[in-house]
């Protein structure tokens, strides 16, 4: 055990039975005294969160014998395949990805269907009446008015995306919305999944992949 | 100038195919144009009644595209307009007796004879407007300005661009009481979702009812405004395409211009 930051940390070898890792820790708490109340442990058992279930029964003894503040796994871990694709990625500027996006600039007319496999950007406008569907996202630099379908057949993690958003209906993977009125003001509004259910927010106050550190592949 | 072919079209129905295509023939005829005009609505044929041609008609389109007589037997001269032919539909087949090749040849044998041929389309997308765009040089696209009827323009224009047919449009039925109070589309909506070059508005005009059951061309009634604007989308296909579209305005009562002197009022 020792201490990293602001936690402690612990490391243990799983394959030990419960009762022999249990008197381990205790004799290492006990003779922490005070310290140990209040804290922060970190149970580090050198493989990949394979552990999830130990680490909850340890929490429990320890919460209750010592009065730890928390106890967790150790924080994500980059495999080294993962850092050495980011190096990768950085390097050579993402120039090497071939395309996911079938990019169209032009009105989209009723009963035209743009199918594609993955994303689709549309610079222009989709009448009622037109059909988009997509694997993954569809951004229309535009006003959607037609039927729109992302992420088919399964991927919730889609978005619809429309500078001037008033959809028949939208559907992202199984999940179908329809009839809500357009607001009023043109702001860009995008469509997600959240709880099983479609939400439409204005996409520059919501700022969705802001929050994303790095830039990653969609 | 060389020939040209141009079919009127629109995807839905009774929004005005067949009074546009009387009545712009009618104005390019009266303007010294050799004009035929072509119904293509087989089995279901009304070209020849809105032209009080009704009873003259011997031979008809499907007779002369199977050779059974000449385009000269089957082109009626219309009645009041000169250098205005009629080739009418058959009313006892149905849309499958041409097919589009057909209609390829007859109309390479029209286009020696007229200035101008315009056929006018039946509704809908199946082998009537087939036949109807397989010669066409240009398209007049008819929609009134309501959502069903946009919609399906859309899908018209749509296909008309798909065979490379360059499409203009017309809206007719314009009611501009009712834009004024927000209870119709104004052109612009209309022009904003379809997004191809326009050449007419036409007001509402009680006279298109008037001279459609006489049998008299719409563009010789005098004060009829559809009329006045039937004529000049003939004079902007007719090379003068840099005519000023006119919107159709409300009739202002007196007192409403009065008031609007005044100040009292909208």
């Amino acid at each position: 055990m020792k201490g990293v930051g602001d936690s402690l940390w612990v490391t243990l070898d799983a394959a030990q039975p419960l009762v022999a890792i249990c008197s381990e820790l205790k004799n290492l708490f006990e003779r922490m005294g005070n310290l140990a109340a209040n804290a922060r442990v970190v149970i580090d058992t050198g493989d990949l969160g394979g552990s999830e279930a130990l680490i909850r029964e340890l929490e429990g003894f320890l919460k209750e014998s010592f009065s730890v503040a928390s106890v967790s796994g150790p924080p994500g871990n980059r495999t080294r395949a993962e850092d050495r694709m980011r190096k990768r990625d950085m390097d050579r500027s993402w120039q090497y990805y071939r395309s996911d996006v079938l990019m169209l600039s032009g009105r989209v007319r009723s009963g035209q269907k743009v199918a594609a496999r993955k994303h689709v950007l549309i610079l222009g406008d989709v009448n009622p009446g037109a059909q988009v569907s997509a694997g993954g996202d569809i951004l229309v630099l535009g006003s959607l008015g037609g039927a729109a379908s992302a992420g088919q057949p399964d991927n919730t993690e889609s978005i619809i995306l429309a500078l001037d958003f008033r959809p028949t209906q939208i559907q992202i993977a199984d999940i179908v919305a329809a009839g809500l009125p357009p607001t009023p003001e043109r702001t860009a509004e995008y469509a997600r999944v959240e709880d099983g259910r479609i939400v439409v927010e204005d996409y520059l106050a919501a700022r969705p992949f802001s929050r994303l550190p790095w830039p990653e592949v969609r | 100038m060389e020939s040209k072919v141009i079919v009127v079209t629109s995807g839905k129905g009774g929004v005005g195919k067949t009074t546009a295509t009387a009545s712009i023939g009618a104005a390019l005829a009266l303007e010294g144009k050799r004009v035929a005009v072509v119904d293509m609505d087989i089995g279901l044929r009304n070209l020849d009644v809105v032209m009080g041609l009704e009873n003259r008609i011997v031979f008809n389109i499907v007779d002369a595209v199977n050779g059974k007589c000449k385009i000269q037997q089957a082109a009626i001269k219309d009645r009041r307009v000169e250098n205005l032919f009629l080739i009418p539909a058959s009313q006892s087949d149905n849309k499958d007796a041409l097919s589009p090749e057909s209609v390829r040849r007859f109309s390479a044998e029209l286009r020696k004879e007229f200035d101008f041929v315009f056929m006018d389309c039946p509704a809908g997308i199946e082998r009537g407007f087939e036949n109807s765009v397989a010669a066409a040089d240009e398209a007049v696209v008819i929609c009134t300005p309501e959502v069903s009827s946009v919609r399906d323009a859309d899908r018209v224009i749509g296909l008309l661009y798909a065979r490379s047919v360059t499409p203009k449009l017309v809206v007719n039925r314009i009611v501009p009481e009712m834009v004024e109070r927000g209870d119709m589309l104004s052109h612009q909506d209309v022009v904003d979702v379809l997004s191809i070059e326009l050449i007419g508005l036409v007001p509402m005009d009680d006279q298109v009812v008037v001279s459609t059951n006489k049998g008299v061309p719409l563009v010789m009634q005098k004060g009829s405004k559809a009329g006045e604007a039937f004529h000049r989308i003939a004079m902007r296909l007719n090379g003068r395409a840099d005519l000023p579209i006119e919107i159709p305005q409300g009739q202002k009562s007196f007192w409403k211009k009065i008031g609007l002197k005044i100040g009292v009022g909208k």
